[in-house]
């Protein structure tokens, strides 16, 4: 006989809602079911109106991040088992708008995200026939870690300065703007630094982490903010003690 | 006339993966009007979970190696049932498609002089695949939407296609459904590309996500395109088979490419035992050779563990049968004693936690479980080799959607190139066609609304049929009947019972709201997936011989009379006809290639 567990999933269908609800499931709880292989046992036996985002079911694509039991997760690689005996509670991402059931409006993470110019940024083109830009691998180990992100928004769930003022771009946006800034390929760091230093945002993160905490790829989000932080601050001494450097 | 949602534009991309993305770009650079269509969000597509790398001949590790080899190399492990003028462009044009990505700033493992390194890979006679560890797929599929959105190239998420539309006999759009709201929308386009990806959902066991449902094989089909060489699905050798609920998530070929063996229940590497005659010459015969070959290539031969994925995945199913697997119905994927624990770790990052957080199994001690999983679809909607054309004009596709260029059997690393290589052609055909098409996109009178009236069915009360369990009866029929190793008998029973399932699809019940409704999207994906499974038994039913993907348990060996045919899947009304067409001739200078 297998163990079960309650699983309490918000539920909001805004045809019939005007706020989102509870409603309670009863799935197995098998030692090997992430709390994805749950919501699946509720839609594919229970409830097939259940509406959730996921797809590779291995931790790369970022679909099924949601809030469980307060924090953010991506849900295929969450253990059911891990909240026995339950209940546990399956509610959207918080900070973001909630579209229906546990699926939230991604339009503001993907707008701020491209805003950073998350692309190589040359002064002149180079043939392809000159072959690739060398790089060696310390270079690269420069900003690797900032090229992991699997855009699942875990951060702006748990960051609290986003929770306050939608305005601000967000650890993911800041740390993809430092995996270009540190690239020795790219030199468009002065064009990002235009976007990132727009507005406020950036110096009211305390650096309390939480985004770096929740981060299922160890990219450190809150480590990229403190290094744009201090290159930034170093530039504009540099700016003001030397006004001709990058003119 | 009921009014829909319509958006206009000149070419029109269904798929956002890496063929997609590259047809919109090359599309848009052309200066056609692009829009992309993604079933999921933007960036999550199956391109995503790619691992391995994208074989490209740049020759940075072993400058030997050129496009020739390359090209040898894919028509030897596609069996020579591929399109060779295809193989001929994909192995020519694969390293410049891998530098512009670099240009774009993918970010790629560098070699100690900063080129591009190169990795291993089952089938290459030399290390080809330009790689990032081992999330290659989503430092591609980054690089690729980000140069996209840069290029202001116009995105569409969450929205399913369910139809082409036509102009006669030519295509002028496409009709679906946005999955958020459930309502309808139509998009003109003057030319379209299908870059949908592939069925791996047909099967239990598979590595492929919810979205593999064939939507585009199923469109192409019903608006009046070939499919060829749809029985050699590609099974992958290594999947995950524990735990359960993971059963089927890939385990990289780079474990074998960096040093990997696979070992059976008394710990023997078995490889050794099922080294075909077809590539004995160029396979290593004993441990010590094929281990000297990962650092001494030109007097060594490969280890039997490189062999082509077919090969080894029939293998691990024989030891499995005969009693010599794992615990858990798989065989052992063996690093743990081959490479220390820091190169694991630096070389397969992304397996190691997956084994660690999905099996806690720590792969740099441990071997893991591996069996085959349902992975590729080597087949697909037949294009032309220059400019990915269809039979149907203005129709395009390219990607895992189409086929040719993999003939009986894809090399991996061969995916991703492919992506580029026929994602950019595709792209450049499809603007260069639209710019000829003039005047108005019509539609015929009452076609939409007989496609929105289809759709809508199985909010029909009275039907009876839950979609899922439709589903699950699907795939464990295509598992156990259209499985690795077939039989007549079998494809047959197979045949029957997903023409059973396609009646009783017809009166499937969905309950709630067209909203982000996951029931009715399976019940009209279902639709798609039912064809291209009976597209698979059909066509696995005439090849009366083994070849590549296609095993056959009743006729084991290679028969010369289906040497040079490809078997052809068209519709007719509603049923499915099957024909064996001969593939063109080679040219010599192509043919000599394939010796030595």
């Amino acid at each position: 006989m297998v163990d079960r567990i309650t699983v309490e999933v918000a539920r909001y269908r805004p045809e019939k809602e005007a706020e989102p609800s509870f409603q309670a499931y009863e799935v197995p709880c098998r030692k090997d079911w992430v709390i994805l292989d749950g919501l699946n046992h509720i839609k594919d036996h229970l409830d097939g109106t259940l509406s959730y985002r996921w797809s590779c079911r291995m931790g790369v694509c970022g679909s099924c991040g949601m809030t469980v039991n307060g924090e953010p997760k991506l849900t295929c690689a969450t253990f059911l088992a891990d909240y026995a005996p339950g209940p546990l509670r399956v509610e959207p991402l918080r900070n973001f708008p909630i579209i229906r059931d546990v699926i939230v409006d991604i339009d503001d993470f993907m707008q701020k995200l491209s805003a950073v110019k998350p692309w190589l940024i040359r002064d002149a083109e180079k043939p392809l026939a000159e072959g690739e830009y060398r790089q060696t691998p310390a270079q690269l180990d420069e900003y690797k870690q900032f090229s992991m992100c699997i855009n699942c928004m875990l951060c702006y769930s748990a960051c609290p300065v986003y929770g306050l003022d939608p305005e601000f771009i967000g650890p993911a946006a800041i740390a993809l703007a430092q995996r270009y800034n540190l690239d020795s390929r790219d030199q468009g760091a002065r064009q990002r630094d235009e976007v990132l230093s727009k507005h406020e945002g950036i110096w009211s993160c305390t650096f309390v982490g939480e985004c770096t905490k929740v981060c299922p790829k160890h990219v450190d989000p809150a480590g990229a903010i403190q290094r744009y932080k201090l290159s930034s601050a170093m530039g504009s001494v540099k700016d003001f003690l030397m006004p001709w450097r990058g003119k | 006339m009921a009014e829909y949602e319509t958006h206009e534009h000149d070419v029109l991309v269904i798929g956002a993966g890496g063929a997609g993305l590259r047809a919109a770009i090359e599309s848009s650079a052309h200066g056609a009007d692009t829009a992309l269509i993604c079933k999921s969000l933007l960036g999550k597509a199956h391109t995503v979970m790619a691992e391995g790398g994208i074989a490209a001949a740049l020759g940075n590790v072993w400058p030997d190696d050129n496009w020739k080899v390359h090209f040898r190399d894919t028509m030897r492990g596609g069996k020579l049932l591929n399109n060779w003028r295809m193989a001929q462009i994909h192995a020519q044009e694969a390293p410049d498609r891998v530098l512009e990505l670099e240009e774009w700033g993918a970010l790629f493992d560098r070699t100690k002089d900063g080129l591009i390194l190169q990795r291993d890979f089952g089938g290459h006679r030399y290390a080809r695949l330009a790689h990032v560890g081992d999330r290659t797929g989503l430092e591609m599929i980054r690089t690729l939407q980000q140069h996209a959105v840069h290029k202001g190239i116009t995105v569409y998420m969450e929205c399913t296609l369910v139809s082409l539309l036509k102009d006669g006999d030519r295509v002028c759009g496409a009709f679906g459904y946005w999955r958020e709201s459930g309502k309808f929308v139509v998009f003109k386009a003057k030319a379209v590309v299908l870059a949908t990806g592939g069925i791996g959902k047909a099967w239990e066991f598979t590595s492929n996500s919810w979205e593999y449902t064939g939507d585009g094989v199923a469109m192409a089909l019903e608006a009046g395109a070939d499919l060829i060489d749809m029985e050699c699905y590609q099974f992958h050798p290594t999947g995950m088979v524990w735990p359960h609920s993971v059963r089927g998530i890939l385990v990289t070929e780079s474990v074998r490419g960096d040093g990997g063996v696979l070992r059976n229940s008394s710990g023997r590497r078995f490889m050794f035992d099922y080294i075909p005659e077809f590539f004995k010459k160029e396979t290593a015969d004993s441990e010590a050779e094929a281990d000297r070959w990962y650092t001494e290539k030109k007097n060594n031969r490969r280890p039997p563990e490189l062999l082509p994925r077919d090969e080894v995945a029939r293998a691990i199913n024989s030891e499995v049968k005969a009693g010599r697997g794992s615990p858990h119905g798989g065989v052992f994927l063996d690093i743990a004693t081959r490479r220390d624990p820091e190169t694991i770790k630096r070389r397969l990052p992304s397996m190691y936690h997956q084994f660690k957080e999905l099996a806690d199994v720590d792969i740099t001690t441990t071997p893991m479980e591996i069996g085959p999983t349902a992975h590729y679809m080597n087949g697909g909607v037949r294009v032309d080799g220059e400019g990915s054309a269809t039979a149907v004009p203005g129709l395009f596709a390219a990607g895992e959607v189409a086929g040719g260029l993999h003939g009986a059997n894809r090399l991996g690393g061969n995916s991703l190139s492919d992506l580029l290589v026929f994602g950019r052609r595709a792209g450049a055909y499809a603007a260069d066609y639209a710019k000829s098409v003039k005047g108005p996109l019509p539609v015929a009178a009452g076609r939409l609304e007989a496609l929105a009236r289809e759709a809508l069915a199985p909010f029909d009360p009275g039907g009876t049929e839950n979609p899922y369990l439709l589903h699950q009866e699907l795939q464990r029929t295509m598992q156990s009947d259209v499985g690795i190793i077939r039989t007549e008998h079998e494809l047959r029973r197979a045949v029957e019972k997903i023409g059973e399932l396609r009646a009783r699809l017809k009166r499937v019940r969905v309950e709630g709201h067209r909203q982000f409704n996951p029931g009715w999207h399976l019940a009209l994906d279902l639709r798609s997936l039912l064809v291209c499974a009976e597209a698979v038994a059909r066509a696995a039913i005439e090849r009366k011989e083994s070849r590549g993907g296609h095993a056959r348990d009743d006729h084991p060996k290679p028969d010369p009379a289906f040497a040079k045919v490809n078997m052809v899947v068209r519709k007719d009304g509603e049923a499915l006809r099957v024909s064996a067409e001969p593939i063109g001739e080679m040219p010599a200078e192509l043919k000599a290639l394939l010796e030595g």
